[in-house]
């Protein structure tokens, strides 16, 4: 079982030990002279207007739960497709159903303009 | 126990071997890259180091490497350290269930040329590419400066949008494999590759693995001429490389996965499995530097467009077609 | 072996969404979420269900936790940096890197364990076959079920996302 297992570990070890040993060397070795001005925020050269924090579009909240929608529908596809021929008509039937009904409400939605991006 | 030994120093030798072609692949993609779109725009790439200019990739990791790491002033310093690392390492892992050749026999023993076969390998492949969606959302963010937040935001709704083609675009695979180990998918291709058997699964699959890249033309996170970086604006040094390293790492994983899912993986004629591989990846590598060299990037709206109106019911359509066919097929 | 893995990363979990709920920062507290539903990916997979485990990482912290973020983000949330410098900020780490470590441990151990067959848990080990088969033959009414609710989601999410559109269009026309 060890032996099965075992790459994977080691796998997690190269990428982790890669990841935190580069930023470690990059910070023992690079140079350090920060200043006000370098340590501020990019912005083209100017004085910062205003913060980072801006509220944005509402239209990414719509596109994120379409997203977990689709996603759901998704995890629901796979164990149906590996077991596709098994299920048969019936289960294509069953699926085909279930599709559309999540069509559905994705027509709504695009008809309604939730897709739209001005 | 000498047994176990031989075994245990077999995979520490693969996985060494492994991860040392995989970063040499990255590395030299960079300045493969970089001499191909050269030519593409008539200019001669980088030529001053080494013969070639083959020394390149060394000369830019001292370099990284000796550039100053700070941490902007007003960042969120333990997500900022993190983004990058993130970035990389789900890049690295997902690479443990590509299956690169057949079998070796070594000594008697039998060496699987895949870091490890699991039985969800289909699945284990989206949840990782699902996570590595944090990467780029917290860098922008931790950054704390206007153009890191907007291309990590954009990036964010680029990625899960592309996401769920590309997970779609695997359901006619399986259904044709019956199995989510990637090795049955390999095998399942011996008659015939998937490219042929369903041309559109592979279209829409090339087209989201091109968004999940974040290349051109689907480079909208990073756009340099109207975000300056995008969700990389304020990091510098080996922090900046991490990006950087996990970005090509991902071009190289995500062309083994083209390969493994529609392009036969290491089947082929004549020469070695291993071989094989290799030639199709490097292939889809190249087919990725085109692209970026002929094609403009689209605006956001067209974008989100093309995701959510063309590539996602194309993508469903395409599941139920399949399942009709198959069932036509048998009775 | 198996048992106490089991309770291990109970604990984790716990803890986990326990940082999770107490965060000042709520984008600090998505991450301990993260955590937790890592965890839990984990307790499914020695329970023997690799596919919910899949599930579990692919929804919950791939997909939901994603759209925390953007809520988060969106309605700018976040505390300043600056109050969030309070303190000495290694305390701010140890709480995750205590965790992390934890769920290696735990990773360490459950490649010990032959996972679903071990003692402690039931000897029970549902493959993605199995799985489907049942989800598809047995509760095929539940499948459908849950498309009307995905059904109801978009239309209510649409809803919600809504009215500042409105808004705007009033602006406009009065602009």
């Amino acid at each position: 079982m060890l032996e099965n297992y075992l790459p994977v570990l080691v796998l997690i070890g190269i990428a982790v030990a890669f990841a935190v040993g580069s930023v470690v060397m990059s910070g023992l070795i690079g140079m350090k002279k920060p200043s006000a001005v370098k340590l501020a925020p990019y912005e083209c050269g100017m004085p910062l207007v205003g913060s980072a924090r801006e509220r944005f579009s509402v239209k990414f909240y719509i596109i994120a739960m379409l997203f977990i929608l689709f996603d759901i529908e998704a995890v629901f596809l796979y164990p149906w497709a590996v077991m596709f021929k098994r299920l048969g008509m019936f289960g294509f039937v069953e699926m085909g159903v279930f599709i559309a009904i999540l069509l559905v409400g994705f027509i709504y939605v695009w008809k309604k303009g939730a897709l739209e991006w001005e | 126990m000498i047994d176990g030994l031989i075994m245990i120093v077999l995979i520490l030798i693969k996985l060494g071997v492994i991860f040392a072609v995989i970063m040499t692949m990255a590395a030299y993609l960079v300045l493969a890259e970089r001499k191909i779109l050269a030519r593409m725009q008539l200019r001669h790439g980088p030529n001053r180091v080494g013969p070639f200019g083959m020394m390149q990739p060394l000369a830019d990791v001292i370099k990284l490497l000796t550039k100053e790491d700070f941490l902007p002033d007003r960042a969120d310093k333990w997500l900022f350290l993190l983004a990058p690392g993130m970035a990389a390492v789900t890049a690295i892992l997902t690479f443990a269930v590509v299956p690169f050749g057949p079998p070796l026999q070594v000594f008697g023993h039998e060496l699987p040329l895949v870091v490890i076969d699991l039985n969800v390998g289909v699945l284990y492949f989206l949840g990782l590419s699902s996570l590595a969606v944090y990467g780029v959302a917290l860098g922008g963010w931790a950054s704390n400066s206007k153009y890191s937040l907007l291309g990590g935001i954009r990036g964010l709704a680029q990625l899960i949008s592309y996401e769920l083609s590309m997970g779609l675009a695997l359901v006619p695979v399986v259904m044709l494999a019956r199995s989510f180990s990637l090795t049955d998918i390999v095998l399942a291709q011996q008659a015939a590759p998937f490219i042929l058997v369903n041309p559109l699964a592979f279209l829409i699959f090339l087209v989201s693995v091109v968004a999940e890249s974040k290349r051109t033309p689907f480079d909208m996170p990073e756009a340099e001429n109207e975000l300056v970086g995008g969700f990389h604006t304020e990091y510098s040094g080996m922090r900046f490389g991490l990006f950087f390293v996990g970005e090509y790492i991902n071009l190289v994983i995500l062309s083994s996965m083209v390969t493994v899912f529609f392009l036969g993986g290491w089947l082929g004629p004549l020469l070695p499995g291993v071989i094989w591989f290799g030639v199709k990846v490097l292939a889809l590598c190249f087919f990725f530097i085109w692209v970026r060299g002929s094609l403009p990037r689209l605006r956001y709206d067209q974008l989100m467009h093309f995701g959510w109106k063309i590539l996602l019911p194309l993508a469903l359509l395409n599941v139920l077609l399949t399942g009709a066919v198959l069932l036509w097929s048998r009775t | 072996m198996a048992t106490v893995l089991f309770y291990l990363l109970g604990l984790v979990t716990v803890i986990a969404t326990l940082l999770a709920i107490t965060r000042r920062n709520p984008v600090h507290a998505v991450i301990y979420l993260v955590n937790s539903f890592f965890a839990l990916a984990l307790l499914f997979y020695l329970l023997g269900a690799p596919l919910v485990a899949a599930w579990e990482v692919i929804i919950y912290a791939g997909a939901i936790m994603v759209l925390f973020l953007f809520i988060i983000m969106m309605l700018e949330l976040a505390p300043t940096p600056e109050a969030d410098r309070m303190g000495p900020t290694w305390w701010q780490w140890l709480p995750v890197l205590l965790l992390a470590l934890a769920l290696v441990g735990c990773t360490l151990m459950l490649i010990g364990v032959d996972a679903g067959v071990a003692q402690g848990v039931p000897r029970w080990y549902a493959t993605p076959r199995d799985f489907g088969f049942a989800l598809f033959g047995k509760y095929a009414l539940a499948v459908e079920v849950v498309s009307f609710q995905l059904l109801f989601a978009a239309v209510g999410a649409f809803y919600v996302g809504k009215p500042e559109r409105k808004r705007r269009q009033k602006k406009e026309e009065g602009a």
